[in-house]
């Protein structure tokens, strides 16, 4: 914004209409451009942008100075949008009208230049052009009409009456018939002379009806733009401020920057005057020397000379004697060298001045400073998915940033030795939804802010954790009854998660798949939910981190009709299989390995047994087994660890029936502890009900095709029991789950 | 004291006794039995339920020397059928006070022995027609005179009674809703006191019995669903002294696939302790069909 605003001025005296038109795109919405260029055309659009560039350098040389002011030049703008009355454009109307006038048989470029006006506020000329040429009216009339308007307006621009008013007034009273070659009213007797005698007329009702359509057409136009242009006139305002904040802030930038410059190179100054003055001192004082030790020279040798000179006087034979000692002397004299050197250079050495820092000041003066390093925030709850994270961060205030690189790497403990690959983007805005990434992972996010003079600081590092993979519900796994049921799941996570949460929804309601219930925070793999019972129920799970949850896993039902429980295959004896729909039992006619399986803890070794995972709920279970009248079986519950190398019923941890077929006899015991009641039954069952009652103590045995009850133990079941299953020969048991109790077994 | 009228019958009923228990209450009734000729005591318990509604009822025969006073008193099963709102009618064993040559000169035969049989022999024809009584007269007037849904009856005994109970349900199929016995005698034609019984009621020809014999009776039954409960003590004096034989009766419903729970009670006799025992058990196997 401050960009365009500081550009626009000079770009607009400079008349290219292009980039003119860069500074409107600038300021308006575009979505207003459009509105002004309803049917566009190019060459529409030239003709407006002349219009404005008409004006526009002559208000330019109104003002008579140069606009570099950013602020005046706002000013000026909105007072020009917003403000600016009738008389500023007056003397513009007349320029203006000429290349309008020229254009007016474009009638949607009236239109366009109507709009025009509103927004760029051209001058009136444009109005009255509107009312004079929207199908009637000559160019007299519509220059009376405008005469007119000028008038009201400058008085008033809301009141739209007065618009009309002086048409109305301005009617010549005789005038009763108006002529339309003309577009002009006349007289009816007028209608006979030579000039309208060919020329249609209407009745000057008709034409002033058809007239005053088009004024409120006009008017109705106005509002609409009063409207925009009081929205645009508070836009301005924005603008203005924001402007004024940001050329604000830049002086001072300036300010200081010359401030530092200034600084610097007084610095300069008197480091180079110290630097000269020694230098000088030193020279001079190697000057003197020299100079004083030259005078000394001379001084012996006008003396040598002086001496000589006596000596030519004296007797020869002084002469001698002298002479030779003083051939001795001035032979010493001369041998000693006269330093004729001059020791110091009188110009300066060659010395460069560094500027170097200057001039990089200089360089930045008209640049904003380097950005502090940002802020990186810590992850907001709920703002990851699976694979992505939204990291945010914030800036200075003060700060300009152009751009900002997000970098990371994924967070690997333990093993140090193993580079991670560290990533890098750059991105505009302040937060940055980094995709493609691996679920249930902690990153380290580092952010940079970068603009024109460099790059800041990196940020603090962050760690962003992405959500979780949703969990696996085992669905084979549930268990259920008519109060509960215990769902269990597979992280699918390979790292821990913070929890899971269970969603719940009855099915009974196919409209509302609203969640009707939903459990969190379960810090395990399974949850025991509290349900209504003979309901269908609709189960999600998901892993929940500091990221946020999964997404939903795959859907998992619970009927609570009965009690349904899974047959635990760990229990199962190597000679029995289980059916894929886990309800069969089957011991084959072949037998299993040879050898005795070993001893176990969990798989029974010595009967053919399997144990079914009843819900652990107090309460009363009720399932069916579905036997063969013949077949040796036996069906109970028993505690969880019940002896596997023992039989069923052989302990105090197990209750069974057990039925064994001998020689076309049937024999039914209801063994606890090896022992069982003597009891016979008349019709073998061929479907055994059971029902185990918490509440009561009690288990109960029943022949379900006939309703018969056959036998109940009273146990103190003082843990959970599960149910199971034995066969004693080969053949098949199938286990009925999830079915409702029947009304008989009520009674016990 | 007070009377009670039916408007079909002058059936006067006239209350011996009335004590409440269990939130019901426990009487006595006498009248004048029309088959018997002779004035019979039975004892009704009604409970709480019976004040809002009809309630099922259930027929309690006893055994060999019993009156309507054994069950009431010794059982204790006013309890069960106070829960589950059972009317339980519990009649005399036989006729008395009829005057009959040799009807008290044994505890096996004549009064408190009328083994649940019509029977044909001059001397005791008039008189002993028990079977007729417990399943025509006395359902007759329980049903009009108490709050009592005719279509819900069932049936059980004791010894004797236990076999009265299975040849009431076994002769008339669908009558009774089910059937439970504390050791019966399953197969009286083979046992002492049946022939003697039968013999002395019935005569000598013995096809005439099987229509009074659980067992044979089971042969030709049609095979109307009825559940049929029997405990027995295994220390039982007659079941060993062969009175009871359940291993006939077992066998004949096993081959007829009639449904029988038969339990051998470990270390019970033949008396109401044995009795007391299981009477809740019996209770809710007649409440289970009567209440369904």
């Amino acid at each position: 914004m401050e960009e365009g605003a500081g550009e626009a001025p000079g770009l607009g005296r400079s008349a290219a209409s292009k980039d003119f038109r860069f500074y409107h795109t600038d300021l308006y919405d575009s979505e207003d451009r459009l509105q002004i260029f309803p049917e566009e055309s190019t060459r529409m659009r030239r003709e407006g942008v002349q219009a404005e560039m008409t004006h526009e350098p002559m208000r330019g040389g109104v003002k008579g100075k140069a606009q570099r002011d950013l602020g005046e030049e706002v000013d000026e703008l909105v007072h020009l949008y917003g403000l600016e009355d009738d008389h500023d454009l007056g003397d513009e109307f007349i320029e203006e009208n000429t290349p309008r006038i020229e254009v007016s048989e474009y009638p949607s470029y009236m239109m366009m230049g109507s709009e025009q006006r509103d927004w760029r506020l051209t001058g009136e000329a444009a109005q009255g052009e509107d009312l004079g040429f929207m199908g009637w009216g000559s160019v007299g009339q519509c220059q009376d009409l405008r005469e007119a308007y000028r008038y009201s307006h400058g008085r008033a621009s809301e009141e739209y009456e007065c618009y009309v008013i002086p048409e109305e007034e301005d009617e010549e009273e005789a005038a009763d018939v108006f002529c339309v070659t003309c577009k002009t009213p006349i007289r009816a007797s007028e209608k006979d002379q030579d000039e309208h005698k060919q020329h249609e007329v209407t009745p000057l009702s008709k034409a002033l009806e058809s007239a005053k359509d088009e004024i409120h057409k006009n008017m109705y136009k106005l509002e609409k733009q009063i409207i925009e242009m009081e929205n645009f006139a508070s836009h301005l305002e924005e603008v203005f401020i924001t402007v004024e904040e940001n050329f604000g802030r830049q002086e001072q930038n300036f300010e200081s920057h010359y401030n530092e410059i200034l600084e610097t190179l007084s610095q300069k100054y008197e480091e180079k005057i110290q630097a000269l003055g020694e230098k000088k001192k030193e020279k001079l004082e190697a000057l003197y020397g020299q100079l004083v030790n030259c005078g000394e020279n001379l001084d012996t040798c006008k003396e040598l000379m002086e001496t000589i000179e006596e000596m030519c006087h004296e007797e020869k034979v002084d002469f001698i004697k002298d002479a030779v000692a003083m051939a001795d002397r001035l032979g010493k004299f001369l041998q000693t060298k006269t330093d004729v050197e001059i020791s110091a250079q009188p110009d300066f050495e060659d010395q460069t001045l560094d500027f170097s820092d200057v001039e990089e000041l200089m360089g930045s003066i008209n640049t904003i400073p380097a950005p502090s390093a940002p802020v990186i925030n810590p992850q907001a709850p709920n703002s990851a998915t699976g694979s992505s994270v939204r990291v945010c961060w914030s800036l200075y205030s003060d700060d300009t940033v152009e751009s900002y690189q997000l970098s990371y790497r994924p967070v690997q403990d333990g093993s140090p030795g193993k580079e991670q690959t560290e990533f890098t983007m750059t991105v505009k805005e302040t937060y940055c939804s980094v995709t493609n990434l691996l679920p249930n992972t902690q990153y380290e996010f580092w952010v940079t802010a970068q603009n024109r003079a460099g790059l800041s600081p990196t940020s603090e590092r962050a760690v962003y954790m992405t959500a979780p993979c949703p969990p696996i519900i085992k669905s084979k796994e549930i268990r259920s009854c008519e109060e509960a049921a215990l769902i269990s799941w597979e992280s699918g996570n390979l790292n821990p998660v913070d929890s899971y949460t269970v969603e719940l929804t009855q099915a009974e309601t196919p409209g509302a798949s609203g969640v009707t219930e939903c459990v969190v925070g379960i810090p395990t793999c399974e949850c025991l939910v509290q349900l209504q019972p003979r309901q269908n129920y609709t189960i999600y799970v998901r892993a929940l981190n500091v990221g946020g949850p999964s997404a939903r896993s795959e859907p998992a039902t619970v009927h609570t009709t009965g009690s349904y429980f899974p047959l635990n295959e760990h229990t199962c004896h190597p000679w029995l299989t289980v059916s894929e729909d886990g309800l069969t039992v089957v011991r084959s006619e072949r037998r299993g390995p040879a050898k005795e399986p070993v001893p176990s803890d969990t798989q029974f070794t010595r009967c053919a047994a399997v144990m079914g995972n009843l819900i652990r709920v107090r309460g009363r279970h009720y399932w069916e087994v579905e036997v063969d009248e013949c077949l040796d079986y036996t069906v109970g519950v028993a505690f969880e660890d019940v002896p596997r190398q023992e039989d069923l019923g052989a302990n105090r941890l197990s209750w069974c029936m057990r039925h064994a077929f001998a020689s076309s006899r049937h024999k039914y015991e209801f063994l606890h502890n090896k022992t069982t009641p003597d009891i016979r039954i008349t019709v073998p069952p061929k479907k055994i009900g059971i029902l185990l009652d918490y509440e009561n103590a009690k288990l109960s045995f029943f022949n379900v095709d006939i309703s018969q009850h056959l036998y109940t133990f009273s146990c103190q079941l003082h843990q959970f029991v599960h149910p199971c299953f034995s066969l004693e020969k080969p053949g098949y048991l199938k286990i009925n789950n999830g079915i409702s109790m029947p009304e008989h077994v009520t009674f016990y | 004291m007070r009377s009670l009228f039916t408007n079909r019958r002058r059936m006067a009923l006239k209350q011996v006794s009335s004590s409440k228990c269990f939130g019901g209450l426990q009487k006595v009734f006498e009248h004048d039995s029309v088959e018997l000729k002779c004035k019979m005591k039975f004892a009704v318990y009604l409970p709480p339920k019976a004040e809002t509604g009809k309630c099922p009822v259930l027929y309690w025969l006893s055994g060999l020397t019993c009156t309507e006073q054994n069950f009431i008193s010794k059982s204790g099963y006013h309890q069960a059928a106070s829960e589950h709102g059972l009317v339980v009618v519990a009649p005399d064993t036989s006729p008395r006070g009829c005057n009959i040559k040799g009807e008290e000169d044994s505890w096996d035969f004549g009064t408190g022995a009328g083994f649940y049989v019509d029977a044909t022999e001059d001397l005791w024809k008039t008189n002993y027609r028990m079977y007729s009584y417990v399943t025509k007269e006395l359902p007759q007037l329980v049903n009009d005179n108490f709050p009592v849904d005719p279509q819900r009856m069932s049936v059980f005994g004791h010894s004797m009674g236990g076999h009265g109970a299975l040849i009431c349900a076994l002769k008339n199929p669908g009558k009774y809703k089910s059937v439970s016995a504390f050791a019966p005698l399953c197969n009286p034609v083979l046992c002492r006191w049946g022939k003697k019984a039968f013999t002395g009621y019935l005569g000598t020809d013995q096809s005439k019995w099987e229509a009074y014999d659980a067992t044979c009776l089971v042969k030709s039954y049609p095979g109307s669903q009825l559940d049929i409960l029997i405990d027995q003590g295994k220390e039982d004096e007659f079941l060993s002294d062969g009175q009871l034989l359940p291993d006939n009766f077992i066998a004949a419903c096993t081959e007829k696939k009639i449904p029988v729970v038969f339990r051998l009670q470990e270390g019970y006799d033949h008396s109401y302790y044995f009795i007391a025992t299981f009477i809740a058990d019996h209770i809710r196997h007649h409440a289970k069909y009567l209440n369904a």
